[in-house]
């Protein structure tokens, strides 16, 4: 009997923080660092330059002067301090630019999340208002709504209103997307559970949860509302008495600037909107990589298989693989050692388990035999040794990139976990199975690939009229079927089945294994079988190694490792399957 | 005391009968097993006791100690539910305290109560300050207990609670289980996949197949004798070594 | 609901709500833009009687007299006869023939220059999402600063360096003018000498956008399971990466097609200003200035109604890549 409190098992090993805000901050990087620097420096000069730099309108009888001197960045046609515009300028675009995106932003909360959190007839018509905002073109609806008021109408309120009605519909699908996948997430039917009220619920435990898409899109809305602002004031139908950089621009332009070679007069309001825009378009890469951590920028890698000992040391006899002293790092700031020194005999025609708990290296190992770990990942030593059937040795780690994809499939297939995402989801199942014998068989023709599709998927069970099917058209006990049908294509002498049976139900997991053993009968293929589930394997292989933090601690013959188990885990793991006819309530009092 | 019953529980999504006419008793002290694959229907019964999914039709009736019915407003100071995935049932944005706060407060109980609490699911007191990527999925679970026993509640549906944690952490939640409704008398519902822990950890089992209750019964009668032809092929399809080595026989 | 059904729905409603605010706008703002319009007819030596008034009435709005729904069932069927009214700007043409003369230049530019954008921002996304952690990282930031560039300041400059600096291409125009409009091969290539700015502004300013959109795609495609199961197959990289990872990858670019198509003709409308290009954007920003209201109404439409039909194209284009959508009976 078993006693396991719960601190014997370990908890992910992460930093504390107290501070619940800092999962929410970006990890810096020199993106971020660039991003907010500009970012801060021009909002310092909109807040700070006003106040220094003088009035922007005082005319003077020099104009056109270029940069230097009194007037740093030169003056207009009337002498006016461009600086001093600028300051002005930029301070008023960053007004309009900050209204705007609170204004859109909170727009789109409304329609996005409230709609997508109520559900029902209110989602339907909350989606249907966005979509077609969306699609009905942004600039052109501003324009003509400027143009039909009156000049000493349009001030700084209407504008801005008129823009964030325009721009809110794109950030408020991101945000309805979203929130329908939160909504669904356990955690919100535990509030709910419990008797939150829902306005709680969106407020306390759905809305921190979308602060960064928030963030993400109000800094977007507020670049788009700077770009759209000058636009229209550029047009001549900005807000009337404002001074923004598009202003600028329109009586730069009507000046003739660029005609009078006055270059300082009509780059820097527009290099300041691009190098806003830039900058905050930087800080949104931030923002990305907390919303979708697989954008994070990854380290290059300058080798990638490293020195191995090629010391394909004598086989055993009837062995078609051979694993030695294989050792497999994640190159991470702290280096995980995920497999350590481990040494496994595939025999000819005999099904291997290789059992283990999550984080335990058996994928890790599987993966890195056939060589598909990817960085940080590294085989830092030992060996892989395949023994053809003519023969000869395969130093399978030493192959190089071309060997090494002629090499795979032909001699190793692999048949994954969860077959709904191992499957292309846009092509049909026959392409998929094609692509193989187009790459390794290039001369076979089309009728005869045809036939061996068929063929294999006749052998797993599945009508060949089923070739023309996509994935999602299959049941998940179907999927895994054509996946193991596409691991026959060439007729392999070894198959690594990563968790082929568990995202299934019981029943259909019964069928799989029995075609698995049923096939590996017929067909005299040897199979590495990876799972958690150690009575499956103690039913189904002929040897069995368990392992535990990258080692292999107890490999035996699967009857060995039931009557007889050696090592403590193997039989710590064995208790935890109760089995079915064991003594009622032995385990609980 | 608080007794559950179920009387022709019925839902229907979109023409398709996800649950059909299903009726049970859950009574204290006792825990009752719902056995069946992904699809028959055993979540939306949960969800539909724990009021996330509005029943077609059909009735639960919730009974005091006393002999009176539960009032509407007090019902989930009674009945909680603890889900399946520890990952997705904690809010990363949150502490454990936050978790476990909010059910003491909504049900009038007070905050000192976290500690004890914590402390009924064997972890130390300091967790409290911690958040949900600290924590291991055993742990997780173990706070998901703790907050459904918060509001006090009397009667505990349990989502498949072991089905997502590594094999070798689950028993030790399934005993944790086992020991809280010992001690505090719960009505327990166990949902689950598997025959086995539902013969060790139930008194009673229901079979459910496509909506149905195909089978009903004492668990060790139902699942070592049993009847209905599905439970057959369910009980005769789970890996089983004893066959293949007790019996000297090799496949 | 079938797929295509439901899209066909969705664009008719869109399409209804266009007309409808078309309608709405003139007559919930301020100003009496009827009067403005008779002022500026009467200018131009047109004719100021009460029906020429009404035409106006109907499509603007009146300042009392007549229920606002007869007129909106008049403007309906003024719309479906394609009578967007007369132009004052351009008097006394029809707002209809404007439109026609104008909107072809306008499709060819910006239909082109989307499509360019699209294919190099797509193909060079994918490659750069492929190639990560290689020198290539570096587009994504540069190419996306590029897209917070104002469309008219950038084409101003490129005017300035290109056109006056170098004298590469022409300052500004459609066509040389001393040519006849026309299918002949001196104007159609003049035509595109001309274009060529314009839509390089166009193509600089939104391929950053598709770019990023498909690079980060292709950087979560990679690590789906069926790349894995290719990589496993022994396929050739190239293939791997056009077969699997960016056919998937590309799904969402086609999707938001919607979003992004609205920014490119939002900013082509700026551009075809700076370059006095004959088009519908030029056109627009000359009612405007004018207060011709008719012609700028007919022009919101007539670009509102293009936008929705390139995106129907789009998403009936989505429905053939990606089986998933056909199938799916729920709204997404």
């Amino acid at each position: 009997m078993t006693n396991l409190s719960p601190l014997t098992e370990v908890a992910p090993e992460v930093p504390r923080s107290r501070n619940r805000w800092r999962g929410l901050l970006p990890r810096w990087s020199p993106k971020l660092g660039t991003g907010l620097g500009l970012a801060g420096a021009i909002v310092l000069f909109g807040l700070i330059g006003p106040l220094v730099t003088g009035d922007p309108a005082t005319i003077r009888d020099f104009g056109l002067t270029p940069p230097g001197g009194e007037h740093l960045l030169g003056t207009t046609v009337t002498g006016q301090d461009i600086l001093a515009q600028l300051a002005h300028a930029t301070r008023g675009s960053l007004q309009i630019g900050l209204l705007v995106g609170i204004m859109a932003t909170v727009l789109s909360g409304v329609f996005g999340i409230v709609g997508a959190y109520a559900g029902g007839v209110v989602d339907e018509i909350f989606s249907l208002f966005s979509n077609v905002m969306l699609v009905i073109p942004g600039l052109p609806l501003v324009i003509v709504i400027a143009g039909f008021v009156p000049p000493d109408q349009r001030g700084t309120g209407t504008i801005s209103l008129v823009l964030a009605i325009t721009g809110w519909a794109a950030a408020a699908r991101v945000l309805r997307a979203q929130t329908l996948s939160l909504r669904n997430r356990d955690y919100v039917a535990a509030a709910r559970v419990s008797g939150e009220k829902t306005w709680r619920v969106i407020c306390v435990e759905i809305l921190p949860n979308l602060l960064p898409i928030l963030a993400s899109q109000f800094v977007f809305a507020v670049v788009l509302a700077i770009l759209s602002e000058a636009g229209l004031s550029f047009l001549g139908l900005g807000a009337a008495n404002s001074s923004t950089l598009g202003t600028m621009l329109y009586y730069a332009q009507n000046g003739f600037a660029l005609q009078r070679d006055a270059w300082w007069w009509f780059v820097p309001p527009g290099l300041i909107i691009a190098l806003f825009g830039g900058a905050l378009a930087l800080i949104n890469f931030s923002i990305d990589e907390i919303i979708n951590p697989k954008l994070r920028d990854r380290a290059r890698r300058a080798r990638d298989v490293v020195a191995v000992e090629t010391d394909t040391a004598a086989a055993e006899q009837d062995a078609v693989l051979t694993v030695k002293n294989l050792n497999v790092v994640y190159q991470a700031d702290t280096p995980v050692h995920a497999v350590k020194d481990v040494s496994l005999t595939l025999r000819r025609g005999e099904i291997l388990g290789l059992a283990g708990e999550s984080g335990c290296g058996k994928t890790t190992l599987a993966y890195a035999i056939n060589r598909l770990h990817r960085p940080p990942a590294e085989v830092t030593s030992g060996s892989v040794t395949f023994h053809d059937r003519d023969g000869e040795d395969v130093d399978v780690l030493a192959l190089a990139p071309e060997e090494l994809r002629a090499f795979r499939w032909v001699k190793l297939s692999m048949v994954f976990q969860g077959a709904m995402n191992a499957l292309n989801p846009v092509t049909p199942i026959r392409a998929q199975l094609q692509d193989v014998l187009r790459t390794h068989r290039p001369g076979m023709p089309a009728s005869d690939r045809e036939k061996r599709c068929a063929e294999v998927l006749r052998l797993v069970g599945v009508d060949p009229a089923r070739l023309g099917s996509f994935p999602h058209e299959l049941s998940g006990g179907m999927r895994q079927r054509v996946m193991i049908a596409m691991a026959l294509l060439l007729d392999p002498q070894v198959m690594i089945m990563d968790e082929p049976t568990t995202a299934l139900d019981v029943l259909v997991q019964r069928e799989i294994l029995n075609e698995i053993k049923r096939l590996r009968d017929e067909l005299s293929f040897a199979v590495v079988f990876i799972t958690h589930d150690l009575p499956l394997l103690l039913e189904l292989s002929d040897r069995i190694a368990v392992m535990r933090d990258g080692e292999v601690v107890e490999y035996a013959d699967a009857e060995e490792m039931y009557l007889r188990p050696q090592h403590p885990y193997t039989r710590e793991l064995l208790a935890s399957f109760p089995g079915l006819n064991d003594d009622r309530g032995a385990l609980i009092r | 005391m608080t007794t559950l019953e179920v009387r022709n529980l019925s839902k229907t999504f979109h023409k398709l009968r996800a649950v059909d006419n299903v009726s049970f008793t859950l009574t204290p002290g006792r825990t009752v097993a719902l056995v069946g694959e992904s699809g028959s229907g055993k979540s939306t019964v949960a969800r539909m006791i724990a009021r996330l999914v509005r029943p077609t039709s059909g009735e639960i009736l919730l009974t005091s100690s006393d002999g009176e019915p539960v009032p509407r407003k007090a019902y989930r100071d009674h009945v909680q539910m603890i889900f399946q995935d520890p990952f997705a049932s904690l809010n990363p944005f949150h502490t454990v305290e936050h978790h476990l706060v909010r059910p003491l407060r909504l049900h009038g109980r007070s905050r000192a109560e976290v500690p004890h609490l914590l402390e009924r699911v064997s972890l130390p007191p300091d967790f409290a300050h911690r958040r949900p990527h600290e924590l291991s999925g055993g742990q997780r679970q173990r706070v998901a207990i703790a907050r459904a026993l918060a509001p006090g509640a009397k009667v505990i549906i349990a989502d498949e609670p072991v089905s997502m944690l590594d094999v070798s952490i689950r028993l030790g939640v399934l005993k944790l289980l086992a020991r809280l409704q010992r001690e505090e008398n719960l009505a327990v519902l166990y949902i689950t996949h598997d025959l086995a822990t539902a013969r060790h950890f139930s008194d009673e089992v229901l079979v459910m197949h496509r909506g149905r209750i195909v089978e009903h019964g004492p668990s060790d009668e139902v699942l070592t004798r049993p009847e209905a032809p599905y439970t057959r092929q369910l009980a005769a399809a789970a890996p089983d070594p004893d066959a293949r080595f007790r019996q000297g026989g090799q496949p | 609901m079938n797929y295509y059904v439901r899209k066909a729905a969705f664009y008719l409603a869109a399409l209804w709500a266009a007309v409808t605010l078309n309608f709405v706008i003139p007559r919930m703002l301020p100003g009496n833009p009827v009067d403005i319009l008779m002022a500026k007819l009467q200018q131009r030596g047109g004719s100021v009687d009460p029906a020429a008034r009404q035409a106006y009435e109907t499509l603007l709005g009146t300042g009392g007299g007549g229920s606002v729904f007869s007129e909106y069932v008049a403007y309906l069927g003024n719309l479906l006869r394609g009578d967007l009214g007369v132009s004052v700007s351009a008097f006394p043409a029809k707002v209809s023939d404007v439109i026609a003369d104008s909107l072809p230049w306008t499709v060819v530019l910006v239909g082109l220059a989307t499509l360019l954008s699209f294919l190099l921002g797509v193909g060079l996304g994918a490659l750069v999402g492929w190639k990560r952690g290689t020198w290539l990282d570096a587009l994504v930031p540069a190419t996306t600063v590029l897209s917070a560039v104002p469309y008219f300041w950038l084409a101003l400059i490129l005017v300035a360096l290109l056109s006056t600096g170098l004298g590469w291409f022409p300052l500004n125009g459609g066509y040389d003018v001393v040519l006849d409009p026309g299918w002949s091969g001196e104007f159609i290539g003049s035509a595109i000498y001309h274009g060529i700015l314009p839509a390089l502004t166009i193509v600089i300013s939104s391929v950053g956008g598709w770019l990023l959109g498909m690079r980060n795609m292709m950087v979560s495609a990679m690590s789906e399971d069926y790349v894995l199961t290719a990589r496993a197959k022994g396929l050739k990289d190239s293939r791997i990466m056009i077969r699997y990872a960016a056919r998937n990858a590309v799904l969402p670019s086609v999707a938001g097609f919607a979003i992004s198509l609205g920014f490119v003709v939002s900013g082509s409308i700026v551009t075809e200003l700076v370059f006095s290009y004959p088009g519908i954007g030029s056109k627009l920003l000359q009612a405007v200035q004018n207060n011709d209201y008719a012609l700028m109404q007919g022009i919101f439409l007539v670009i509102t109604i293009a936008v929705l039909g390139a995106n129907l194209v789009v998403d009936l284009l989505y429905g053939l890549i990606d089986a998933r959508t056909r199938d799916r009976s729920v709204v997404s």
